[in-house]
């Protein structure tokens, strides 16, 4: 088990999306304070931190939903900082529209830019089929269980075709067997589709499961607290949850985040803030 | 729809009880036999009449449901528009529909023109109302999604926006139904050359065939009652999602994906 405290200057060739400098106000509230990140093609970072710490503004950043005050988001080298439709986007709250299938909820993104066609429909019934789906092809949405509903959700943003999906606390409101099972089928997809994932969430187990690294955030103002690479060899299964080096992580990250919490803003000993 | 013909029977006895008990005699309030009866012998006649006063209340109803949705989508558009018609809409409605008769007589005649007006005055109010408030109402997240995917306007208007508000929609379509027939018979009583079943009751009343006015009210009211239906069974196949799990064949595309699952290669399009 290695914990490097911070690593932010990966190979410029292979930065998938970098973060330059992000600095966001709403009104006097400094919601971003000089936030810097840089993510890998094909990396799975997660985003961890209490309510308030602003991950949930450097992700509506990233999107392109929010205009931010000043800094870059660079989308393989170019400018994507208020720029929706760039990257993947899901929410906690799954969005289906009710009036359409699971199908149609999938090529969402086809029918909203230029009309979906029979190859896109296709396309979306092959995805939906091989990642267990395909027996709700013609279902609506309120068919179907919260899981499956976020599994369709997954599936319309992949279907999209950005090759970086931004993911908000996606199962946050989904129980834990359910949840857990969803982290696994996620991990499937991400493994065999090849895509970069910024996953958000306050879950620690979670973000350690999933990541390859984990980002932790700290709020008043937010800011990166700390980046930990994740060393557990992948495939993750089950039983990697009660493993020694993911005890010995989630250690390490429950006192950067305790330690913050007490200490009101001023950083914990031990722990390194990115200038 | 069992119990539409309970309801229904139920007011019927309730009627008959009512005059055994009262013993009100016949020209003033005539049993229920006697309305059927009066319909009943008058078939051709009552036939005729049925028909004008439909045919104004679908084809003034069709115009006010119509206007009502094309000024709801501009006006939900177009917030200048929005802002300056919002005040003469409520007005349209403070105007004693009576009152609007007359001046309609005198411009359009006294054709079918007038009657539709009519019609269509009272129906796509409520139909505007509803619209407006559904559009108005759309999920922000919903709509945020649709221009994270790269929606046009238009599109995300239509595929978002417009189908979120068919609830709505058909709410101010029940309403307008209910009274749609309301205008038709004030439209028959200022405005008629033709007669339909609210000139017949006028004239009825006139000659004392009570009778013939309770026939003829028997009538509107199917008339109202049916058009709510229909509405009703519009609905029911306009939003399938509410009644049913899964699409059914009539309703957009269905897909059957060939039976086993492809191999992962098989996908590169989706990179």
């Amino acid at each position: 088990m290695t914990i490097a405290a911070t690593d932010n200057a990966p190979d410029r060739a292979a930065v998938k999306l970098s973060v330059k400098h992000l600095t966001h106000h709403f009104g006097v509230f400094k919601a971003l304070a000089d936030v810097s990140l840089d993510i890998r093609p094909r990396e799975f970072v997660c985003i961890l931190g209490a309510s308030g710490c602003g991950k949930s503004t450097l992700f509506n950043a990233v999107s392109g939903l929010l205009k931010v005050g000043s800094g870059h988001i660079l989308l393989d080298g170019r400018d994507i900082a208020g720029k929706p439709g760039e990257v993947g986007y899901m929410l906690q709250k799954d969005l289906l529209l009710p009036w359409r299938t699971v199908l149609g909820n999938i090529t969402l993104g086809a029918s909203l830019t230029r009309g979906a066609t029979n190859d896109d429909r296709a396309q979306a019934a092959d995805l939906a089929v091989h990642y267990g789906l395909g027996d709700f092809l013609n279902h609506f949405p309120h068919a179907l269980s919260g899981g499956m509903r976020q599994r369709v959700a997954l599936m319309r943003t992949i279907a999209a075709g950005r090759d970086l999906m931004l993911l908000d606390e996606p199962f946050g409101a989904l129980d834990s067997q359910t949840r857990i099972g969803m982290q696994q089928w996620l991990l499937q997809i991400w493994r065999e589709l090849n895509r970069t994932v910024m996953f958000v969430t306050h879950d620690v187990d979670e973000a350690i499961f999933l990541g390859d690294r984990v980002v932790i955030m700290l709020p008043k103002p937010g800011r990166i607290g700390s980046i930990l690479h994740v060393e557990l060899p992948r495939p993750r299964a089950m039983d990697c949850l009660t493993s020694p080096a993911f005890v010995e992580t989630k250690r390490r990250i429950m006192e950067m985040l305790y330690s913050q919490a007490t200490l009101h803003g001023v950083p914990g000993p031990g722990l390194q803030v990115p200038a | 729809m069992l119990l539409w013909v309970v309801a229904i029977a139920l007011i019927f006895v309730a009627w008959q009880v009512l005059l055994k008990l009262t013993g009100i005699p016949a020209y003033v309030i005539p049993s229920p036999g006697a309305a059927l009866a009066q319909i009943h012998d008058n078939a051709e006649l009552m036939r005729e009449l049925t028909w004008q006063t439909v045919s104004e209340t679908f084809y003034g109803y069709i115009v006010g449901a119509v206007v009502g949705f094309l000024l709801a989508v501009l006006m939900a558009q177009m917030p200048i528009v929005h802002r300056l018609l919002y005040p003469a809409l409520i007005t349209s409605q403070a105007v004693p529909i009576v009152a609007i008769a007359a001046p309609l007589v005198i411009v359009f005649g006294f054709g079918l023109t007038p009657k539709l007006i009519i019609v269509a005055w009272i129906v796509f109010f409520p139909v505007v109302v509803n619209v407006l408030d559904g559009l108005a109402s759309v999920d922000q997240d919903q709509v945020n999604l649709a221009r994270l995917l790269g929606g046009t306007r238009l599109r995300t208007f239509l595929i978002v926006r417009l189908p979120a508000c068919i609830g709505p929609l058909f709410s101010g379509l029940k309403i307008g139904a209910s009274y749609a027939v309301t205008g038709a018979v004030i439209g028959e009583w200022t405005a008629s050359s033709r007669i339909g079943l609210g000139t017949f009751l006028l004239s009825a009343n006139a000659q004392m065939n009570t009778a013939g006015v309770y026939g003829a009210m028997l009538l509107l009211t199917a008339i109202g009652i049916g058009s709510f239906l229909l509405v009703l069974v519009a609905e029911h196949f306009a939003t399938p999602w509410r009644t049913r799990m899964t699409a059914p064949a009539w309703f957009g595309r269905r897909v059957t994906p060939s039976a086993p699952p492809p191999d992962p290669p098989a996908r590169e399009g989706l990179k």
